[in-house]
């Protein structure tokens, strides 16, 4: 094997791993679209907001990173049912562009909000895990355990919506809403439980984020349009469909970066992502 | 749901990105009226990605050399200034609009800041066309002056092609006695942000290293706000530079250490060109001593400087300056901006005004164009170190300040030493980098 060889190598593990921690962050998207059928815009702040809940139980309270990983899941779960209780509840009725726009602007009110409270200073939990050394490839663990956790996150989702009453009654309002209330579902609890789970998926992105990534207010903005795109790409609501697109995008922007350069993989990434939307607009893997 | 699906296919992305860039929060602020005080416009990123990379920093800078002016009665002892504050918000078309409104609605005839060298190109063209004066404390894209001559804009700050001159200048000098090869057999790498800052910087290091001989091995730029950089490092890998030069914001910088580390990326030199780079204390924060030993390029901070050399009372003036951003911020450490904002400020009110009001009768914008131009100060006579004399129209960079310079400047053990020129140095440069550092060549 030549050393270019093993670059790409390098370059391919990389664009898997990357993929993991998108796919994550597609989940929770895509199970909030798939059952309530809103589009949470502000997902990528609701995981900032895990990453700061992190922070502070960690490095100023002193938690140790487990608990203080477990109370940012269960904090930002809390935070997706109150979105949807607060913002979401009120306009399930109303148009889609409206449902869009309230979602878009808890986008700047929770920025905003994390400027005022934190300001603009970018934060880190000081934790470093081992890196993984396969002869002259380097495999970043923090990385290795986002994607592990992502592909765990993905079963767990899949065998929740599959194998219980809760998950069921969630994929059947998926199929069709009306008829679920009149079969004597309270739609109101599944709905607040899909929030919560959806708002867990992302307190477990952060959990796995804030050891790759300083904490500050707009760390949204490198993952929300992307996360967004992806979910597209795989057909939003379409779980296993975003699963795939995460890891087709982290390709292109992966070893196009690779061949060409990190601008290039993204032009890559988004002819890619615009040719598809005229071939399949229902999204890669839909029915 | 296929409505909805429907509709964000057709609308969905537009609407994100028009999201995405509609202004977040303002934030105005008056000083009380006084008997006709200059009203001074104040427009930064306090809020967004740069606020934390430097800007909140200059702005505070700006803030202090105001207050001091005030406190001493105001420009020539009676003027009181009067600043109105305005946030770019990280963004350059806010920056346009809080510059219109700044103008319009405020009616101030200077506008001083600008951090991000993205908002100065376009900020600048719209404040030339309304005849009102831009001052440029921070923003260093040589972009923003250069074949546009302009006549209302100037800029006292360093600009981008000198990153490059200072860079390549302290390799060739340090080539040969401290890496041990001849420039010519020392491969570089020039990364950077695709905005202007680091578009500017990485043309000036490819064309001074390309003079110098020095070989470039990989020129590549990436957006401040990508997620991975990790495909960059690897090639980095492949390319095997002995040094790398990198001008990056804060999220991209912080982003780019930690997968260069993960990945076992090595060097003989990391060079830094300001922005992200000179913020020590919070680059400390996150990578604490792997850092050791990196260089960056910037204006020097003020302090950093041997006040002996410079023009009396500027040490007194640069005592104050960090005394007071210290006591505001609690900082340890103060960035070069923080001297960018109050220096560039500095000259305004005290080199500046003062001519437009005893020699052209006022402080409107033409007034102030005129004194400028006629502004004369030699090296040594500003707190950072640069003389001030101002390109005047017609020529090729009219505006920028023709007698400013940048340093390089190296972390040793958290703190900041000046180490090139050489005839400024606090100490020689430690090259390669040592042994201990997780990024050196074994």
């Amino acid at each position: 094997m030549t050393r270019v060889d093993i670059f790409l190598l390098e370059a391919v593990i990389n664009g898997i791993l990357l993929g993991g921690v998108l796919a994550l962050l597609a989940l929770g998207l895509n199970l909030i679209f798939g059952v309530i059928d809103v589009v949470w815009i502000c997902y990528a702040e609701l995981v900032m907001c895990g990453m700061y809940m992190l922070f502070w139980l960690h490095v100023f309270f002193g938690w140790p990173i487990l608990l203080a990983c477990l109370a940012a899941i269960v904090g930002v779960a809390g935070l997706g049912a109150l979105l949807h209780l607060l913002v979401i509840s009120p306009i399930l009725g109303s148009a889609p562009i409206n449902q869009l726009l309230a979602t878009g602007g808890m986008l700047f009110f929770l920025q905003s909000l994390a400027t005022l409270l934190f300001g603009t200073d970018f934060r880190n939990i000081g934790l470093r895990l081992p890196v993984i050394e396969l002869g002259d490839i380097f495999i970043s663990y923090s990385r290795l355990l986002a994607f592990g956790t992502a592909l765990i996150g993905a079963i767990a989702l899949y065998l929740f919506l599959s194998r219980t009453y809760l998950g069921i009654a969630m994929r059947a309002i998926a199929q069709d809403r009306e008829i679920m209330g009149l079969m004597g579902v309270d739609q109101r609890r599944i709905y607040l439980t899909t929030s919560a789970v959806g708002g867990a998926l992302a307190g477990l992105a952060a959990c796995l984020l804030v050891l790759q990534y300083d904490v500050h207010p707009f760390i949204g903005l490198s993952f929300g349009p992307i996360t967004f795109m992806i979910c597209v790409l795989g057909g939003l609501g379409n779980m296993i469909g975003g699963f795939v697109a995460a890891f087709i995008m982290s390709q292109i922007i992966a070893i196009g970066g690779y061949y060409f350069s990190i601008e290039i993989s993204y032009v890559l990434a988004f002819v890619f992502f615009i040719v598809l939307m005229f071939l399949r607009p229902q999204g890669l893997l839909a029915r | 749901m296929n409505s909805l699906s429907r509709l964000i296919r057709a609308a969905g992305l537009p609407l994100l990105v028009i999201a995405l860039t509609v202004p977040v929060l303002s934030l105005s602020h008056e000083a009380l009226a006084q008997d006709k005080p200059i009203r001074i416009g104040l427009l930064y990123d306090l809020s967004g990605p740069f606020a934390a990379a430097g800007s909140v920093a200059s702005q505070i800078g700006a803030q202090i050399a105001i207050d001091l002016t005030n406190e001493r009665g105001g420009v020539l002892g009676k003027y009181k200034v009067e600043p109105v504050t305005a946030d770019s918000q990280s963004k350059p078309d806010v920056a346009i609009n809080e510059g219109e409104r700044l103008i319009n609605q405020e009616h101030v005839d200077v506008i001083v800041g600008v951090y991000s060298s993205a908002a100065a190109v376009p900020l600048a063209s719209k404040v030339e066309e309304q005849k009102k004066i831009l001052w440029i404390t921070t923003a260093v894209a040589t972009s923003v002056f250069k074949d546009r001559n302009l006549s209302y804009v100037f800029r006292a700050q360093i600009h981008s092609d000198q990153y490059g001159q200072a860079g390549i200048g302290f390799l060739t000098e340090h080539a040969k006695p401290d890496l041990g090869v001849e420039p010519k057999d020392l491969k570089v790498a020039i990364i950077y942000e695709d905005g202007p800052y680091g578009t500017g910087v990485a043309a000036a290091d490819e064309q001074y290293a390309r003079e110098a001989g020095i070989q470039i091995v990989l020129k590549e730029a990436y957006s401040a706000n990508a997620p991975d950089l990790s495909s960059l490092v690897t090639k980095l890998k492949r390319a095997r530079p002995d040094v790398i030069l990198h001008a990056g914001y804060n999220p991209d910088i912080t982003l780019f250490l930690r997968q260069a580390r993960e990945a076992g990326l090595r060097f003989k030199m990391l060079i830094g060109n300001g922005a992200g780079y000179s913020q020590l204390d919070k680059l400390t924060a996150t990578f604490g001593s792997d850092i050791d030993n990196f260089c960056d390029i910037d204006p020097v901070p003020a302090q950093h400087l041997d006040p002996a050399k410079l023009a009396p009372g500027l040490g007194d003036l640069i005592k104050v300056m960090v005394d007071r951003y210290k006591a505001k911020t609690g900082a340890n450490d103060v960035p070069p901006h923080v001297s960018m904002g109050f220096n560039q400020t500095w000259i305004l009110l005290q080199n500046v005004l003062p001519i437009a009001i005893q020699k052209y009768g006022g402080t409107d914008a033409e007034a102030i164009r005129k004194a400028a131009l006629d502004v004369d100060i030699p090296v040594g006579g500003t707190i950072q170190g640069y003389g001030v004399k101002f390109f005047p129209p017609g020529t090729q960079l009219s505006g920028q300040n023709e007698r400013s310079t940048p340093v390089v400047m190296q972390y040793v053990k958290g703190q900041i030493k000046v180490v090139w020129p050489t005839a400024i140095q606090n100490m020689p440069p430690i090259l390669p980098l040592p042994a201990q550092s997780p990024y050196a060549v074994n």
